[in-house]
């Protein structure tokens, strides 16, 4: 009964920013001409921002950007990791998994948005280019997480009696190591979903993969900081919807993993909290 | 003790193997840069004189491996090489950041692991009680959000409606332990994501070992409840924990840049994205080296220390 509690909370938290995010481009309408900066009334119910512009429709348009980007950085990191790990948690071959995940012990040394910022002191990435960098970011957790999970699946005698009956190779890994995964996976997706929003909110409010006057709700914060004792609604809407997008996300994602509440993901729970 | 010990020799081995992959990392950066590098670095002003400035500066006509070589041999002695912009070296650059930068470190680690402790005890002892609710409610929310964000709002509560403390650090020099009032907020901001995930964590460890048979045994021995708890089940809990205390420097890096940006702050933070923003490489290389052998020196003891307290639990290696 908590259980669904918490998950109805999540799913309000989540909810506002969420649907401004993917409907608000759909409803902006016309930009408008721009009016003074920082400026409160005049037709503009939240104000006006840093050049002038409506703060009600940069809101309307600033949230697809970061949960695009969130989204596609997730879904990148899973279609690098989830090769590695499987292969290298079903592979016999000592070495060729040696191969593939010590490379990634080693990258799991540097500080994530170190990373990110050192690209960005010599490219100059884009939208596509954050989502990269956060995803490569995320790859070697991750590869470690599935491999975890695919060693585990892949000692079941399930695996053993297959590989007696002779199934191709590719049966047991998608067919059955594959699936029995899933469930972790899913879990772990959910946590990853939450410190990619963070990530990528930070690295945009820090001006990486950016235009510095872009309707972002990161950028809107930072760039609106200037006027926050004149209008503080400029600054002080998007990072409450960013507040709102991040601890949505993480609590509706663990109301579903304690709603599901089986060994995988129990153990999961705590090994989250250890994650950088 | 064999195990251990060649547990500690991998343990070491790992550190160095990151340590060299942190230097190689950030060298190749410069390297990865395409067409001619010092064309790239000019940016806005490709004047062929400043073209033939970054080239100097950088060597970039010598092989890539001399450089290499020049730059690591450099790195040993202290030697960071020369800013792009300024011409200043960058371990002034570093020096000169550093105070700031350790004081709000310092004074969060100081603060993170009383109230970090207090609270996930405080839960176990109540586990499944309001009180337990609701710090693990509070703890779950805070966790995810971001400093940034978080920190502006404190800014526009506390600093600009209620006027108790001062919105940012300007005007106040880089003494900043001498305006106690100044730091407040920022050490608060950067302690918000840490707390949470240290307090769930000794939680849900002493959770474990409250239900573990060798308490349930202690209490039927009567030993008393404060000794069970902190004698005997805290330490149940603290090999997790110290390994999360290691991982908060990664989060506390992080939180360091925005903080610091955030509340003007001169320390490491505010050097490393006005090189970024200038593309100084050398300074950024520079400090992405600290950074990063600081991580992996303090990843390195924190799983020294958990080995240290649960031998079977594998830690990373």
């Amino acid at each position: 009964m908590r259980f669904t509690g918490r998950f109805a909370l999540g799913v309000a938290v989540i909810g506002v920013p969420l649907v401004l995010a993917l409907l608000g481009p759909l409803f902006a309408g016309d930009p408008g001409p721009r009016a003074t900066s920082f400026t409160l009334g005049d037709g503009h119910w939240l104000g006006t921002d840093f050049v002038g512009r409506d703060v009600w429709q940069q809101v309307l348009h600033g949230g697809r950007p970061v949960v695009v980007t969130a989204l596609a950085a997730t879904a990148l990191a899973y279609a690098v990791a989830l090769p590695l790990g499987l292969l290298s948690a079903l592979t016999h071959r000592r070495w060729l998994e040696e191969l593939l995940m010590r490379p990634l012990d080693v990258l799991l040394a540097v500080p994530s948005l170190l990373l990110i910022l050192l690209v960005a002191s010599v490219f100059e990435p884009g939208a596509v280019g954050l989502a990269l960098l956060v995803a490569a970011v995320n790859i070697p957790d991750a590869a470690r997480i599935v491999r975890a999970a695919a060693a585990e699946a892949a000692a079941r005698p399930a695996v053993e009696a297959l590989r007696m009956q002779g199934e191709t190779w590719w049966r047991m890994a998608v067919g059955y190591v594959g699936r029995a995964t899933l469930r972790t996976l899913a879990a772990d997706a959910g946590v990853r979903l939450t410190g990619v929003l963070y990530l990528v909110a930070t690295a945009a409010f820090l001006g990486v993969g950016v235009a510095p006057d872009a309707a972002d709700w990161a950028v809107m914060v930072d760039r609106n900081r200037i006027g926050l004792a004149v209008q503080p609604w400029a600054v002080v809407v998007p990072a409450l919807l960013i507040i709102a997008l991040t601890t949505g996300s993480n609590l509706l994602f663990d109301a579903a993993l304690d709603q599901r509440g089986t060994a995988a993901s129990s153990h999961r729970s705590t090994d989250k909290e250890r994650r950088p | 003790m064999s195990g251990l010990r060649s547990f500690v020799a991998r343990r070491l081995l790992l550190g160095a193997l990151q340590t060299v992959a942190v230097v190689l990392l950030v060298f190749a950066l410069t390297e990865a840069l395409p067409g001619d590098a010092a064309v790239a670095l000019a940016g806005d002003q490709p004047d062929p004189a400043r073209i033939e400035a970054i080239r100097e500066a950088m060597d970039l006509d010598r092989p890539a491996h001399e450089r290499l070589a020049d730059w690591a041999a450099g790195l040993l002695h202290g030697d960071f090489g020369t800013s792009l912009a300024s011409g200043r070296p960058v371990g002034r650059y570093i020096s000169d950041g550093l105070g700031p930068t350790l004081l709000l470190a310092a004074l969060t680690v100081v603060l993170l692991v009383p109230i970090g402790f207090g609270l996930g005890v405080l839960a176990a002892r109540h586990a499944g009680r309001l009180i337990d609710r609701l710090v693990s409610s509070v703890t779950l929310a805070v966790y995810a959000i971001p400093e940034f964000a978080l920190g502006v709002l404190l800014v526009t509560v506390l600093a600009l409606q209620l006027g108790w403390l001062p919105p940012t650090a300007v005007g106040y020099g880089t003494d900043l332990l001498a305006h106690p009032a100044v730091l407040v907020l920022p050490v608060l901001v950067l302690l918000s994501r840490p707390v949470c995930s240290l307090a769930r964590l000794v939680r849900a460890g002493m959770v474990d070992a409250l239900a573990a048979p060798y308490t349930v045994h202690a209490r039927r021995y009567g030993v008393a409840g404060i000794r069970v708890r902190y004698a005997h089940a805290l330490p149940g809990a603290l090999a997790p924990a110290a390994q999360q205390l290691a991982r908060t420097i990664d989060w506390l890096l992080c939180g360091v840049i925005v903080v610091e940006a955030l509340y003007v702050i001169p320390g490491l933070g505010t050097v490393l994205l006005n090189a970024v923003a200038e593309r100084d490489v050398p300074v950024v290389q520079g400090l992405a080296v600290v950074f990063g052998v600081l991580t992996v020196v303090l990843n390195l003891g924190a799983d020294l220390v958990a080995h240290r307290f649960a031998p079977r639990a594998g830690v990373a290696a």
